[in-house]
């Protein structure tokens, strides 16, 4: 049996089906795999597996410093979505719960290219000139 | 493999279609109050291939509490009647843009073309446009900057901010004596403030107000600024008769001037009144062929509920009828 109730495949299947281009999914995890490192693997593969649009890369976060150094990967497990590049999209921990949700619209936006904001919201943003670094808390209730 | 307490939650995911820019719908519905959720039942019934493109599902009902006149509930909270017309609309697995704003209207040779500020452009044979209307802004120095921090359009969802507070509330008709009734239940200090002079409001609710005695009534002055640096402090009023300025100490200050038909984005494309509204006849139909009106944006007398409703129901049947009578359907 998979993570994925057959009832939330069916669904990613269908949601998959407006994807427009390629969505690369690269996953840190190490030899010695922490239980959601193995938790999250496992849900990517398994989601990744739905549409010919997505791709995995698992990569151990111990043998390719390098490569987790590149990403700006400090931790794990750690997921990055890229499309025709780095949108600086990052996923600490499992992405389960509540937030598997965001996960999926992030691959949806990344695989239109198109985050959804508005011609104004994205007018303004491009005026951004220099880092900003913005945390944002939320209560999910 | 089993994790315990490990869960994936996919409601987000169950949100309605958008619509497909690519498609050539029989009828895409501009708007998401009571008119346009009307005329999506209507339309759907009708098995019209259609879409909705809205800001958000409700329009102006979403500012009122109670509403007394909804034919079969002698009192229905507005939010729950608004909610069941949405339950309804949803039952019909009718693609809906929700959010972007319609920032064009075109008529092109066999089709609608309407372009939304998410830069997408959808077809369509018919539409019909329910976009409503919005709050008349005063356009005076300080309402931009203070809105949400003192100055208000909607009492219903506003009013209890303003607990024993002193409030200017500008405006002379129905609806600024509704806001004043709101603002005094709360204990609220209110002056009204109204550009013309005398009262347009029904006696029976100016009597309700002036009864209080809580209420100051200052005609034929027209606000000129409002005053404040991290919320409302002042609004400065000017006598039209003698160009005297008064400053009035206040807390807030709530705009109830009008209404503003949302016509935008059909305002070179269509005929309109003088007012904005775009002119419909009694089948619903506008000056452009194919392009029907239905509730507050159009010139139909009485902007109520129930009215808004029927028109929505009228337009999409009008719709139909039209694509009928042209073999389009």
């Amino acid at each position: 049996m998979g993570i994925l109730k057959e009832k939330d495949r069916e669904k990613l299947i269908n949601v998959f089906k407006d994807i427009e281009k390629d969505v690369k999914i690269v996953m840190f995890t190490q030899e010695m795999e922490c239980p959601r490192c193995e938790m999250t693997r496992l849900m990517l593969e398994e989601v990744s597996g739905l549409s010919d649009k997505l791709s995995l890369e698992v990569h151990d976060f111990v043998a390719e410093a390098d490569l987790a150094k590149k990403y700006g990967v400090d931790k794990i497990p750690a997921t990055v979505l890229l499309g025709d590049m780095d949108y600086g999209i990052r996923f600490y921990g499992v992405p389960a719960g509540y937030e598997f949700n965001v996960l999926i619209e992030d691959i949806m936006d990344v695989g239109k290219r198109n985050p959804g904001l508005s011609k104004e919201v994205m007018t303004e943003l491009a005026k951004v000139d220099r880092p900003v670094h913005m945390q944002v808390l939320i209560s999910p209730t | 493999m089993d994790f315990p307490g490990f869960s994936l939650d996919t409601s987000l995911l169950e949100k309605a279609k958008e619509p497909e820019p690519e498609v050539t719908y029989d009828l895409l519905i501009l708007g998401g109050g009571p008119a346009a959720m009307s005329a999506a039942v209507y339309a759907a019934r009708k098995m019209m291939k259609l879409a909705i493109i809205t800001k958000d599902f409700g329009g102006q009902v979403r500012e009122t509490s109670e509403i007394e006149n909804w034919l079969g509930f002698q009192s229905i909270n507005a939010k729950d009647l608004v909610d069941s017309f949405e339950e309804h609309v949803k039952s019909f697995d009718i693609p809906v843009s929700l959010g972007p704003s319609i920032t064009e209207v075109k008529r092109e040779a066999d089709a609608f073309k309407v372009q939304t500020d998410d830069i997408r452009i959808y077809s369509s044979r018919t539409l019909i446009l329910a976009t409503g209307k919005r709050h008349r802004p005063l356009n005076v120095q300080g309402e931009k900057e203070l809105v949400g921090r003192g100055v208000a359009y909607c009492a219903t969802c506003d009013a209890p901010f303003f607990k024993e507070k002193k409030v200017v509330v500008a405006g002379g008709g129905n609806s600024a004596f509704t806001t004043a009734v709101d603002l005094l239940k709360v204990g609220a200090e209110v002056i009204l403030v109204n550009f013309i002079k005398g009262w347009q409001a029904d006696e029976a609710l100016q009597e309700r107000v002036k009864q209080t005695g809580k209420a100051s009534l200052l005609d034929n002055h027209q606000v000129i600024r409002i005053e404040g640096k991290d919320s409302v402090t002042t609004v400065v009023v000017k006598n039209r008769e003698n160009e005297e300025e008064k400053k009035l100490d206040t807390d807030g200050v709530f705009v109830e001037i009008g209404l503003l038909p949302n016509n935008e984005s059909v305002k070179n494309l269509v005929e309109l009144n003088e007012q904005g509204e775009v002119i419909v006849d009694c089948s619903c139909r506008t000056s452009v062929e194919g392009l029907f009106g239905a509730g507050d944006v159009t010139t139909v007398p009485h902007k109520q509920i129930v009215i808004a409703a029927g028109e929505g129901a009228k337009a999409a049947l009008s719709a139909y009828n039209y694509l009928i009578n042209k073999s389009l359907i």
